[in-house]
């Protein structure tokens, strides 16, 4: 016995070649059969404060009693499945129970209304449901009338159910397990038989995609579609025996779906789940996972509480912090430019790396990680350098719901901090005409469901289109630079995304808000509101004195410093991208003004139609205009600022 | 597995007789001096039953509590529970016999964890002795991990996992009370007495509470008595209530005769004329 997958071993092609004809249940019998009880367990669990291992064969075990007692129930080859539930053992048990019986799974979130529910098990016409708990019972039992094709729903929690006892309509997790060894008993080789009529081209997996407008759609995803996306980061990762996730992002999101089903059952992997939400970060510690993908929010959240941290602890911790910051910063700039770090510089890195970055990564359960990766919105490139030079290595990745999951990451070698880095192995990327980015892989959906037209629109020439626009930069790596249907085109045609500019400029600490032009202009221009508590704090440190924050944006020691940060971050943007002149505007954009949305979004026309004098006279190459603004006062009031508006030119 | 919560071991029903908490006071009188707290009290609690002690302030009711759970030493009356005479016994052999409670005002350990605090309450429960523990016998470890894994059981039913290893001295007033209540179950008292468990808690942790309460009442079919004064919660947990006033039982019944009795809403609300 021994693992099923070695990726150092020469039996290595043939395997791959096998189980590109499985489906996930075939290849959860085969680990089973490799694995067995020995071995990293395929499962760990927190619960009643101690780590419950579920190994191989156990794993199987479950699989095989939920599918046989789903089959007592009624659940037929072709039938759908919805789950509302949490990352758990049982969203695993459950799903691969499902697909073991030639059924597919839809997973929908905990968090959504009844109606919700409803309407979706409705599409899919689910004949049974699996749920977390009492809440999501209460939820369907509302809209009990609305889902008549629903045979049975199965709660996996049974906290709370006791007053639900009679209800036909409701079995538990544990009484179904309960069913599926009684039917098993009865019917011995049944499961097997069910799992080897399974085809790799069947659908197994139905996801929604997050529909910005009207009705989210539901993308079709194959057996073949996980199993490829699982071969393909074998292929990128560290090798490594055993490899730990542990799954934070709800079932009903592409990246643990991809990881549970695709790549911890291909490579035989450990998936690991927290006790509870508010646990996780203990959790997490306790793991010490070696590969991470989380979305943007959680490095950020984690950037920002290490902070806090520091800025509470004592002189010595924080003098030590600072220093080692500093040094890790520097390191990784060098090493990111040179590609190698001078000897000059290794013990102070030793030394930074052993008295700082270790203890403080291994307190946030990162000291472990090979591979940490961030999706989904765009991130700051300083939330990355800050990983980057306390020695995590954090990365960008890229990949949509509709493409099997990630298919896209910086590789270890060469990270590019604001790329989204190459495509995996078997995943080929290329650039549209319009600047869309184009993706083709086996790892690619079947389609949506029921909608021929979209399915239809999703492809060209038999390439996925992300939606995205993007460029590749001349290493080859892809940069994302927004919605495709979002960007904005300058007189020569160049696309920008005024969106990815700004979010670039609003990293510098310096810049509270930037407002990007230029759609059908020969180049693009800003403006900019300076960081009043920042550039204030700035402007006293260097002995400025200053009065309102209109003085403040006109002073000329100011304007040299935010001149500066464009300057920085034009040079990381492609040509036709960078801003070429700026205003430092002399009031703070307000919702009050109507300038921006209640929730701090920049109202783009409008603020066009406001200042369009100042914007034409930065086209007509006037050097200051003389202006009359209008403002309103928090009681109501509004008075008028006169004030002379310089233009600046962002030189190289 | 979430899936295998059903069925805690500290809530196992063994047998009948084994999770038997009849209470029985009888002609029950305390005085302080010249002051008469509890006059002639008498009152049974049946296995199994959600029984609430209401009343005025002032009216004796943590004065009752306290001399069933051995705080108080009453003048007159009998305090039997399951047939046994428990009168005057001090508070250790009363935890001993099945009688755990919680406290008005939080009387736990705050300078430690959470976990510890419940596991101290395990005490009594513990088997071994001085010697075997000092070498660590198999048998003692067996019991260790046994305790914990009850004590582990009570948090997660409790929901208290990710306080675990928090002190109890900084946790927030609310899940102290949620930890009281952790710990009188520790104790795997077959009658639970409550004093004022929802005071001084806010909306969300009253009905976090009421939850708890229910599923330990209706699911694992623990004896309860509970004093509280938020007459919503009383009237929708309990079974059966009494009423005191001026240390005197003034009515019992289910909650919807005491709601319906006069006396009571007299009590409550002063005379007639003077209202």
């Amino acid at each position: 016995m021994g693992r099923l997958f070695h990726r150092e071993s020469r039996t290595n092609e043939e395997t791959a070649s096998f189980l590109r004809n499985c489906t996930l249940p075939q290849i959860l019998l085969k680990q089973a059969e490799a694995l067995g009880r020995g071995g990293p367990p395929a499962i760990r669990e927190k619960a009643w404060g101690v780590w419950q291992a579920v190994d191989w064969k156990s794993y199987r075990d479950y699989v095989e009693k939920v599918a046989l007692g789903l089959k007592s129930l009624g659940f037929r080859r072709k039938d759908t499945a919805g789950l509302i539930v949490d990352n758990g053992p049982e969203w695993l048990f459950s799903e691969l129970a499902v697909q073991a019986l030639g059924g597919v799974t839809v997973n929908l979130f905990t968090s959504a209304v009844a109606t919700e529910l409803s309407q979706t098990l409705q599409r899919i016409q689910a004949s049974h449901v699996f749920v977390q708990d009492q809440e999501q019972v209460d939820k369907l039992l509302e809209v009990r009338d609305r889902i008549p094709l629903v045979q049975k729903v199965i709660y996996v929690d049974p906290t709370g159910m006791d007053g639900y006892r009679d209800d036909p309509w409701l079995i538990s997790f544990r009484d179904l397990l309960f069913l599926g060894e009684q039917y098993g008993e009865s019917h011995p080789g049944v499961f097997e038989k069910e799992v080897m009529r399974g085809r790799q081209d069947d659908i197994a997996v139905m996801m929604l995609t997050s529909g910005t407008t009207g009705l989210s759609k539901l993308a079709m995803l194959s057996h073949g579609n996980f199993v490829h996306m699982g071969l393909q980061w074998l292929d990128t990762l560290p090798p490594s025996e055993n490899i730990d996730w542990v799954s934070l992002s709800p079932p009903a999101w592409i990246v643990d779906q991809m990881w549970g089903l695709g790549v911890s059952l291909v490579g035989g992997f450990t998936m690991n789940f927290p006790e509870t939400a508010e646990t996780i970060p203990e959790d997490l510690r306790e793991i010490g996972p070696s590969v991470m993908i989380t979305s943007s929010r959680f490095w950020e959240d984690l950037a920002s509480r290490i902070r806090v941290r520091m800025a509470d602890a004592g002189w010595l911790k924080k003098k030590a912090f600072h220093w080692a910051e500093r040094t890790g910063r520097r390191v990784e700039k060098v090493r990111m430019e040179e590609g190698r770090v001078p000897r000059s510089w290794s013990l102070p890195l030793f030394l930074a790396d052993k008295t700082v970055f270790r203890p403080l990564l291994d307190r946030v359960g990162c000291s472990r990680i090979q591979s940490a990766y961030t999706g989904g919105h765009p991130i700051s490139p300083d939330v990355i350098f800050f990983f980057r030079a306390m020695g995590l290595n954090l990365k960008q990745c890229y990949g949509l719901t509709e493409s099997g999951g990630i298919f896209q990451a910086q590789p270890d070698h060469s990270p590019k901090l604001d790329t989204v880095g190459l495509s995996l192995p078997g995943s080929e990327v290329m650039i549209s005409e319009d600047s869309e980015v184009l993706v083709k892989s086996e790892t690619v959906f079947k389609g949506y469901l029921r909608d021929y037209q979209a399915t239809e629109e999703a492809f060209s020439n038999g390439w996925l289109r992300t939606g995205d626009a993007g460029v590749l930069n001349e290493d080859g790596h892809l940069v994302i630079i927004g919605r495709k249907a979002e960007v904005i085109r300058d007189k020569a045609g160049n696309v920008f995304s005024p969106d990815f500019i700004e979010t670039r400029l609003k990293f510098s600490p310096y810049i509270q808000e930037a407002v990007i032009f230029g759609e059908g202009r020969p180049y693009l221009t800003a403006f900019i509101n300076i960081d009043m508590g920042n550039v204030g704090n700035w402007a006293e440190d260097r002995m400025i004195p200053y009065t309102t924050y209109t003085d403040l944006s006109q002073q000329e020691e100011v304007e040299t410093l935010i001149l500066g940060e464009v300057r920085r971050v034009n040079r990381e943007l492609p040509g036709p991208m960078k801003i070429r002149k700026l205003v430092l505007l002399y009031k703070l954009l307000d919702a009050d003004d109507e300038e921006l949305t209640r929730t701090g979004k920049v109202r783009r026309r409008f603020v066009y139609g406001l200042y369009v004098d100042i914007i034409e006279a930065m086209y007509a190459g006037k050097r200051e205009i003389a202006v009359k603004g209008k403002v309103r006062y928090r009681d109501g009031r509004t008075g008028v600022i006169e004030t002379t508006v310089r233009i600046h030119d962002v030189e190289e | 597995m979430k899936a295998f919560r059903a069925d805690p071991e500290i809530f196992r029903l063994t047998s009948r007789d084994r999770d038997r908490a009849d209470l029985r006071i009888e002609g029950l009188t305390l005085r302080f001096g010249g002051v008469v707290a509890v006059h002639d009290v008498t009152l049974d609690v049946r296995t199994g039953e959600f029984l609430s002690v209401i009343g005025p302030n002032g009216a004796g009711k943590t004065s009752l509590l306290n001399c069933v759970t051995g705080y108080y030493r009453p003048q007159e009356g009998i305090i039997s529970f399951n047939g046994k005479n428990v009168t005057r016994h001090p508070p250790h052999e009363l935890v001993r016999v099945g009688i755990g409670r919680t406290f008005q005002n939080i009387e736990l350990f705050p300078g430690l964890s959470v976990l510890s605090n419940l596991l101290l309450a395990r005490h009594i429960h513990y088997g071994y002795n001085f010697l075997s523990a000092a070498f660590f016998l198999p048998s003692v470890r067996r019991e260790e991990v046994r305790h914990r894994r009850i004590v582990e059981e009570i948090i997660d039913f409790l929901e208290m996992q990710s306080i675990r290893h928090r002190l109890v001295g900084s946790l927030p007033y609310g899940l102290r009370k949620r930890v009281e209540l952790g710990r009188a179950l520790a104790l795997e008292p077959k009658l639970l007495i409550l004093d004022e468990p929802f005071a001084g808690m806010n909306l969300e942790e009253k009905e976090d509470m009421v939850r708890f309460l229910r599923e330990l009442h209706g699911v694992w079919k623990r004896t309860i008595v509970l004093v509280e004064h938020d007459m919503s919660i009383v009237m929708s947990l309990s079974e059966r209530i009494a009423v005191l006033n001026f240390g005197e039982k003034l009515a019992e019944g289910t909650p919807a005769e005491i709601q319906g009795n006069p006396e009571v809403t007299r009590a409550y609300l002063g005379p007639a004329e003077e209202a």
